[in-house]
């Protein structure tokens, strides 16, 4: 059908245009100096070498033990309901699977705010701490806070393709394996979990990107002294106006996320192959 | 299974969803609360209901929010199967290369496509708004429609294409009567997702959108400083609606399977509705945008009584885009990046650098005549001698918000070292600005807060860093007023207008001006130079200048009124006893915040980050 092959072209310009030349830009703000004209562009690496001091490794430092730890929960505590899920029949699987989508429609700030209310020092989980005689606990602007959040509105993300390779997979495997003998365990680690790992690469994958890099939450559950990458460039752009610097910022993010992508997708990649 | 595995694991699954649902049922109950609190249950209301239809801005937000999510849905949905049919065909380089490109928004963090956007548009001098909220979308759109609809297209028998068209169909009927309908899944699983995707987007909106065009996260973004109810009413609506199209989606095939007829008829009979509703919505859109007079004003967050400005617009024939800022120096950043407003609304300081760098205009104080209303106290200061283009708006001092039940008063006459008495470690909420926490510090020093003096500023930085790494604050924004309503911690930096409101909710709290001095500051409204309706912008001061405005605007903020009857009335009614509503400006050693050279802003922007990233 060679009269479809001109059907990219308007996707093509499209993506020069909004994709590749926006991340250009970044970049050459990334390498050149404040406050620079189009036309006398001087180039310098001033921006890099500013990341290199300590307060500014410690903030990637922070975020990258923040996504893993994030990461590492939500695939603790989803993988098990993904396979609890995918145990029950299609019908309910349905059911239970819109059921874990719907929050993430209700709006990403809004959650957030609930949860401030809920872990404010006179909040309402203290006030039922309090009632029940136990005392009140300060949870609000630490790091359980902040993870709560980030994995309350992140786990879905994890749950979703996880599920969704759990339940591809052909039953049939998991009775050969227990009419040879295998034990529980055995099937687990042998059958489900090995067909399940593009599901879980895939969870991993989609928390880790959108935790290292978040913001919102952080700033509302962490305080102002939260300071992740994402709110490190945001006071760049917003509030500090270095756009410079910020891009520089940027620029950091993306490659190391895009390693990161690379290396996952490898993994992957081999996965499929060994099977 | 057995039974005891199964009973674990129901008791698991449901705990599970109830840590997701348990922020929206929390939202949901407490729309129904008849006070503000969002922690108290106090009485069954339907009040934020009511204010929810009143309220015009968060109208807009659903409208904007809604018509861009299908637009952008629609058209990354044509676009992104039409691409992902022409990949299936196209050479494996041209393939691998598209489909790696298209990756980029998907793998790349949400802030950094975000930005990569904000720059384009600037660079190319797009006006932020509307259209560049929609470019947005579609831009992040569309590669998520591209990735569930190409494995689809792939998994075609490619022959099938070519047998429609050797029995005679054209390549557009092939497409549309052979292919189309095995990708279907496909496609509405993106068309799904990018839905989803663009109606719940915050970060990239937030730094693309602009000219007073907010979806519904940038609204509620805006209202940290005081959460307002409505919003839960707005999304107890939200969750609701959602349900019950999701139910209807898992009812409507059944019945529709029925008779075929009927789904074709129902199928268009949507499609109308949608086409309907988005030309009506699109006519007023452009009807807003273009009406006669427009006035574009852009004042802190919660800073203003919104039925003011409705007021304004009926008086007048106008229409009023009004925009907020967290903060001067935000302001100043979107002011810098080729943003128009006609009036702004920031502090003293950043008048000064306004002025200087020729950003503004001078007034025309015959075009105010209700100027006469304003006190001496608040004119001729050294931001803006002789009031040459600001107009007060508000004004006040810095200072520290104490519970009275917690905190000692002999402790009192610490003034700014009281935040450094460990009995309250812990127990309290910076505020998260650079000039005001530097103030705060260089006060506590005996040193002008206006300093340049590089040892001096030292000194106050490793004041910050000792105070930090003792007391344990919390460097907390504008949600220091909610949570000192709750009386969650026993001290907090706080302007003497966010006092006034916080104690007028809460009377155990006291405000304390401290001995050593502080910041004095007025925020006053200034005219851009580039202002496109001068003397509607006039009218506008004027009209905040009118007795009655100004006391209806003092009593909605809580802040202090240039305006003497607002004044007066105001210490004598509703503020009576509240000492914060009346500023303490007799103290020689109490300052105006001064202009900074760009080289010492910049120094103190940093040390403010190294204190805040531990």
């Amino acid at each position: 059908m060679k009269q479809y092959k001109h059907l990219i072209k308007p996707y093509v310009i499209w993506a020069v245009l909004l994709l590749v030349i926006p991340l250009f830009l970044i970049a050459l703000y990334a390498f050149t100096e404040e406050g620079n004209e189009v036309l006398t562009l001087s180039f310098t690496l001033e921006n890099f070498a500013k990341f290199a001091e300590a307060t500014y490794l410690n903030v990637i430092l922070k975020s990258f033990k923040l996504g893993i730890i994030t990461t590492v929960i939500c695939l603790v505590l989803g993988y098990p309901l993904a396979f609890m899920i995918s145990r029950y029949s299609e019908k309910v699987q349905n059911i239970l699977i819109m059921l874990v989508t719907i929050p993430m429609w209700i709006n990403l700030l809004l959650r957030t705010y609930a949860w401030m209310n809920l872990l404010a020092d006179n909040g309402i989980i203290n006030h039922i701490l309090e009632y029940l005689g136990i005392g009140s606990i300060s949870m609000m602007y630490t790091d359980f806070s902040v993870i709560l959040g980030l994995v309350c509105n992140f786990m879905p993300f994890m749950i979703i393709p996880i599920h969704t390779s759990l339940s591809k997979m052909d039953r049939s495997l998991i009775e050969a394996a227990y009419d040879l003998g295998a034990n529980k365990i055995q099937t687990f680690c042998k059958v489900i979990w090995q067909l399940s790992i593009p599901g879980v690469l895939n969870g991993i994958m989609m928390v880790f990107l959108m935790a290292i890099s978040s913001f919102v939450i952080p700033k509302l559950l962490g305080g102002g002294q939260y300071m992740l990458i994402g709110n490190l460039i945001e006071s760049q752009f917003i509030s500090v106006g270095n756009w410079n610097f910020g891009s520089a910022i940027s620029l950091i993010l993306a490659v190391v996320i895009l390693i990161f992508m690379g290396l996952m997708k490898r993994m992957d990649k081999q996965e499929k192959q060994d099977d | 299974m057995n039974n005891k595995k199964s009973i674990f694991s129901r008791f698991y699954v449901v705990l599970c969803l109830a840590f997701f649902y348990l922020p929206i049922l929390v939202t949901m109950i407490f729309s129904f609360n008849s006070s503000k609190s969002l922690t108290k249950l106090t009485g069954f209301s339907l009040r934020w209901y009511r204010e929810l239809l009143n309220n015009v801005e968060v109208s807009k937000a659903v409208y904007v929010s809604v018509t861009i999510a299908i637009l952008a849905t629609v058209i990354s949905t044509v676009l992104g199967t039409i691409t992902a049919i022409g990949l299936s065909k196209s050479r494996k380089v041209v393939r691998e290369l598209v489909l790696n490109v298209n990756n980029l928004p998907i793998l790349n963090p949400d802030i950094v496509t975000a930005i990569s956007l904000m720059l384009l548009f600037s660079s190319l001098g797009m006006r932020k708004g509307y259209w560049t909220m929609l470019l947005a979308h579609i831009a992040f759109c569309t590669p998520y429609v591209i990735t569930s609809v190409y494995p689809k297209v792939r998994s075609l028998d490619p022959n099938l294409a070519n047998a429609a068209m050797d029995l005679g169909a054209t390549p557009l009927q092939a497409m549309t009567k052979v292919i189309l309908p095995m990708i279907k899944e496909g496609v509405f699983a993106g068309a799904l997702l990018a839905f989803t995707m663009s109606f719940d987007d915050f970060v990239i909106s937030y730094f693309v959108s602009g000219n007073g065009v907010k979806n519904i996260s940038i609204v509620v973004y805006n209202m940290t400083k005081r959460i307002n109810p409505t919003i839960n009413a707005l999304s107890t609506i939200v969750i609701v609606v959602i349900i019950l199209v999701l139910v209807l989606a898992n009812v409507l095939p059944v019945l529709l399977a029925k008779t075929k007829k009927r789904n074709r008829r129902v199928e268009r009979g949507i499609t109308i509705l949608v086409v309907a509703a988005l030309t009506v919505g699109l006519i007023r859109w452009g009807h807003v945008a273009n009406g006669s007079h427009v006035l574009k004003i852009y004042n802190a967050g919660e800073y203003i009584d919104l039925g003011l400005l409705e007021k304004f617009e009926q008086e007048f024939d106008c229409t009023v885009i009004y925009e907020t800022f967290e903060s001067n120096e935000m302001m100043y950043t979107k002011l810098a990046s080729g943003e128009e407003y006609d009036i702004l609304v920031p502090s003293d300081y950043m008048i000064e650098r306004l002025i200087k760098e020729e950003y503004l205009q001078a007034l025309n104080w015959n075009k105010i005549p209700n100027a006469k209303n304003l006190m001496e106290e608040v004119m001729n200061k050294s931001y803006d001698p002789g009031n040459r283009y600001g107009c007060p708006y508000f004004w006040g001092t810095v200072g520290i918000l104490y519970d009275t039940t917690v905190v000692d008063p002999e402790d009192l006459k610490d003034g700014w070292e009281l935040l450094r008495n460990e009995k309250y470690k812990g127990n309290l909420y910076m505020y998260d600005s650079e000039r005001d926490s530097f103030m705060i510090a260089l006060k506590a020093l005996g040193y002008s807060m206006n300093t340049t003096d590089e040892s001096e500023i030292q000194e106050a930085y490793e004041w910050l860093i000792q105070q930090r790494d003792s007391m344990e604050p919390i460097y907390a924004g504008d949600d220091v007023i909610d949570n000192m309503i709750s009386g969650n911690k026993a001290l907090a930096v706080v302007y003497s207008g966010d006092a006034s409101y916080i104690i007028s909710e809460n009377p155990q709290l006291d405000y304390l001006t401290p001995d050593q001095g502080t910041n004095i500051w007025t925020d006053a409204m200034v005219i851009t130079k580039d202002c496109s309706e001068v003397d509607l912008a006039h009218e506008f001061i004027n009209f905040m200048m009118d007795e009655e405005n100004a006391l209806s605007n003092t009593i909605e903020v809580g802040y202090t009124s240039p305006i003497e009857s607002a004044y007066d009335e105001m210490i004598h009614g509703d503020y009576e006893g509240i000492s914060a509503y009346i500023p303490e400006i007799d103290n020689p050693k109490s300052e105006f915040f001064g202009y900074q050279e760009p080289k010492i802003k910049q120094k103190y922007a940093e040390l403010w980050t190294k204190v805040k990233a531990k």
